[in-house]
């Protein structure tokens, strides 16, 4: 008796703090707390790029895609990046995705941002964390699925990740 | 700590209508790195980190990012807009621990 009800009150609480939660963080917590996990896992970046994109084909993006980034980062913690893509942003054909990836990070991708016509340009930028010393890409992917790539080498001084 | 969850969303200082505009927005927030024992395996526990960042602008949603923990701690990000009229800008972040933090700026023509 003392255990049956043990349960039901643990049940009961359990189901009120999480309505508390959802109540306090807007409606849709749960499937948005289970995207982000699946974007940053830890993973070489073969895998990261295998479970993100399958085998669809990257094209060279070097004459598009201007990749902002310092040549040797003193400080890995914080290093920042910028992506500008000399693309369209019409609601017929725009930049739909930009990803940023670190090759050499233990979780490679940094981050995705979604894009919109009105977002006027195909540009973000982001401050990331370095682990060490490796290829740094930006990913762009188009409204019409078209993937584009290019990447540059950043030497890191100090790593920071630990991850 | 106890600045966390304090956003600057900056603009610039003037605007035109149709300029396509460039906004940075910075967030106080520590991104919780993975922890590892002394055996090298991770520390397993729900990590603190900003997870989704959505830009809005007169109510429609112009860009959005999803951010992992290889963001650096208090993060900058950047965006654009194009500016069609008054109105607010807002970028709203959520982390794993379910903490909404939110910048808003006014977007002014002139």
């Amino acid at each position: 008796m003392a255990q049956r009800r043990g349960l039901t009150r643990r049940a009961v609480l359990g189901a009120l703090g999480a309505a508390g939660v959802a109540a306090a963080a807007g409606v849709t917590l749960a499937p948005r707390a289970a995207a982000a996990r699946e974007l940053g896992r830890h993973e070489p970046v073969e895998a990261a790029l295998t479970r993100l994109f399958g085998g669809r084909a990257m094209k060279d993006g070097s004459g598009l895609i201007e990749l902002g980034l310092p040549q040797i980062a003193e400080n890995g913690a914080s290093v920042p990046v910028s992506v500008e893509v000399d693309a369209p942003m019409t609601p017929q054909r725009y930049v739909r995705h930009i990803y940023i990836v670190a090759d050499r990070n233990r979780i490679p991708v940094v981050t995705r941002a979604t894009l919109t016509p009105d977002s006027g340009r195909a540009y973000m930028a982001a401050s990331i964390r370095l682990g060490e010393t490796g290829d740094v890409r930006a990913i762009v992917e188009q409204s019409d699925g078209t993937l584009l790539q290019v990447r540059r080498a950043v030497r890191v001084t100090v790593g920071g990740c630990g991850g | 700590m106890s600045d966390i969850g304090k956003v600057r969303l900056r603009l610039p200082s003037r605007i035109a209508a149709g300029d396509v505009v460039r906004a940075r927005c910075l967030v106080i927030h520590p991104m919780e790195r993975v922890e590892r024992d002394r055996a090298g395996r991770m520390v397993d526990r729900k990590y603190r980190y900003i997870d989704r960042v959505t830009v809005t602008y007169l109510g429609r949603t112009v860009a959005s990012f999803d951010t992992t923990q290889s963001v650096s701690e208090n993060p900058v990000l950047a965006f654009t807009f194009t500016a069609t009229g008054p109105g607010p800008l807002a970028v709203t972040f959520h982390d794993t621990h379910g903490a909404t933090y939110e910048g808003r700026a006014e977007v002014r023509l002139g």
